[in-house]
């Protein structure tokens, strides 16, 4: 089923994003002037060499950094807010109320069942109570096929299952942006096939906006948009299939 | 199970080093006050081996080797008393105790009546002991003090205050501090002291009342109506005072304080760093928590948590570590008292401990950073 929200309307925008590194000779732009709108409901892929400022980009739209210049306006609730215009705590806020994230390192608690690792983000995150953060985490884990593995920890789990809980630890929560950076390149392709096809559902079927950054040109397919950042300039390229 | 519980069990070699720390604070803090508490028991021997509620002496008797005499005739004051069931005279005086063999030592005399079963007369001494203390200059003491007062064999006599005694038996368990305890009779100690003790005089009146609690009112009583010439004192409080006054007279709790305050120190320098290291090690699963929203309050929250518990585990593993040093101890005749109070103050102390160590780990938390985990 493929989401039926509207997606003319972008729900996050970066507007003239700016930033640099270092200082006098060392100064380099990681990002020049870059423009981007992701729209609900899209898996957006972002490809680019070593050092192109991916995950630079990637940081600032999901309010990890800070740009020099420019805005990143972000949809709260039907308004477009500026997320570097906001105050740590709001932003945190806003993290914590619309941002999922991935990472190619799975960072799973060694200590936590694989349900524990998703009931601590709705319990510290939305202060749910045992049994609902009990019963959402199952409901989440049980989607992504891993019903049989939530009592295991992470030393018990094989590297594609533990890249899904990490995926059902960054959706447990439904957020409207999902943020993963090489989610993909640790994993063999029928696992990184998998995951995103994780990904892609998680934008058609709930309707999220999803942002992607990956060297493998074998995620093509799956993606609905593909953006490609070189030396810190942004450029949306057709996909194969266009 | 908490997660901070279940993180310190899963990772338990990990935080091994900082859950030991605490265990060698806690034993090392509740030993010295053990031991520094069962070394001062001695100095209220005289109390804690007699059987009298009460205790009248001179006014303000810091210890119960501190006593002034008093005049006989305060025995009818105490007697008349409502709540006092008897009163008995009680001399507690040093003397000058010279060896067979040549030589003096101070000694510390106590003598009461040595009927059976009456107030003054020291518990472990046996009804045959007590019968033998009514010949005159007949007396006991600890079998640990017989080398010291060269009571151990040999040829000629001992004195006291230059007049001759003889040993007609020995205790076990009375051992002393500085002066041997010297058991005896009123009328041979009367003999002993000579002039150190005015006629009709005595050290302590002993009393004993209805009940404990009555022992109590029956002190506030005579404190209220005698204040100016004579002192009370329930059995317990004097014990209590004696101990206290040679604990801070000798400044042996400076010492004690001092050795317990380096074993808090070097404990909380090992358990701050376990838990540093143990949050820097989860750095970037806390930092993923930061990502998503997680406020940071949380994480330290949790880092304190595993202070705590690294305290608790501590201090369970303390006691029986405790129990044994003790029982040690005992074989070499030392005493440790691990009263209550000693487990409570030590568990305390040695938490609260692990939580400070757990605030200094904070700054851990404060350097993670969700930028650490793009590549």
């Amino acid at each position: 089923m493929r989401w039926a929200g509207s997606s003319s309307t972008p729900s996050l925008k970066g507007v003239k994003l700016v930033r640099t590194f270092g200082d006098g000779t060392t100064r380099r732009a990681a990002l020049q002037v870059v423009d981007i709108d992701l729209f609900p409901g899209q898996l957006a892929l972002l490809m680019g060499p070593s050092g192109s400022g991916k995950s630079t980009l990637l940081a600032v739209l999901s309010g990890l950094l800070q740009p020099d210049s420019g805005q990143v306006l972000a949809d709260d609730d039907g308004t477009l807010r500026d997320v570097w215009a906001l105050t740590d705590k709001e932003r945190e806020q806003y993290r914590r109320k619309h941002a999922g994230f991935i990472f190619q390192g799975y960072n799973l608690f060694p200590a936590l069942t694989a349900r524990q690792q998703l009931e601590i983000v709705l319990k510290w995150g939305e202060g749910a109570g045992p049994a609902a953060a009990k019963t959402r985490a199952d409901e989440m884990l049980d989607k992504l096929g891993l019903a049989k593995n939530r009592h295991k920890k992470p030393a018990q789990l094989s590297g594609g299952e533990k890249q899904r809980v990490a995926i059902g630890r960054a959706l447990v929560k439904n957020p409207s942006f999902m943020f993963a950076d090489e989610p993909t390149s640790a994993l063999d392709w029928e696992n990184g096939q998998k995951v995103i096809e994780l990904l892609r559902d998680a934008a058609h079927q709930r309707g999220a906006s999803v942002l992607c950054v990956s060297h493998d040109h074998r995620l093509l397919p799956f993606v609905d948009v593909y953006y490609h950042l070189d030396d810190g300039r942004l450029e949306r390229r057709a996909l194969p299939s266009e | 199970m908490s997660y901070a519980l279940q993180t310190l069990w899963h990772e338990r070699a990990r935080y091994a080093s900082g859950v030991l720390a605490v265990t060698f604070s806690a034993v090392l803090i509740a030993l010295q006050c053990g031991l520094m508490l069962g070394l001062f028991k001695i100095t209220s021997i005289p109390i804690d081996n007699t059987t009298a509620d009460i205790w009248v002496g001179s006014t303000a008797v810091p210890s119960v080797d501190l006593g002034k005499p008093i005049p006989m005739s305060y025995l009818s004051r105490v007697q008349g008393t409502p709540g006092v069931t008897s009163v008995e005279p009680y001399i507690a005086n040093f003397a000058n105790f010279t060896r067979a063999s040549g030589g003096t030592e101070l000694c510390f005399l106590l003598a009461g009546q040595i009927d059976h079963g009456s107030a003054g007369a020291a518990v472990p001494l046996s009804r045959e002991q007590l019968d033998a203390l009514t010949l005159p200059n007949s007396i006991i003491v600890d079998e640990s003090d017989l080398k010291r007062l060269g009571l151990d064999g040999g040829e000629g006599k001992a004195k006291i205050n230059g007049k001759d005694v003889k040993l007609v038996g020995t205790v076990k368990g009375l051992k002393s501090l500085a002066a041997p305890w010297v058991f005896c009779s009123l009328h041979t100690a009367r003999h002993l002291l000579g002039f150190l003790l005015p006629p009709d005089h005595v050290t302590y009146l002993l009393a004993r009342c209805e009940s404990p609690a009555r022992a109590k009112e029956v002190v506030a009583e005579l404190k209220e109506r005698h204040a100016g010439d004579m002192g009370a004192y329930t059995a317990e409080e004097f014990s209590t005072g004696s101990r206290l006054y040679w604990l801070l007279r000798t400044k042996a709790g400076i010492a004690i304080g001092y050795a317990a305050l380096l074993g808090l120190v070097v404990g909380s320098v090992i358990t701050a760093q376990t838990l540093y290291s143990a949050t820097a090690a989860n750095a970037k699963e806390f930092a993923i928590l930061l990502a998503l929203g997680i406020p940071r309050w949380r994480i330290s929250l949790m880092v304190l948590m595993q202070s705590f518990w690294v305290g608790i585990v501590g201090i369970v593993l303390s006691y029986p570590a405790c129990l044994a040093l003790k029982a040690a101890a005992r074989q070499v005749g030392a005493d440790v008292d691990l009263r209550w109070e000693v487990l409570a103050g030590t568990a305390v102390v040695t938490v609260g401990m692990a939580l400070v160590s757990g605030l200094f780990a904070l700054r851990s938390v404060r350097q993670i950073e969700p930028m650490t985990l793009l590549r």
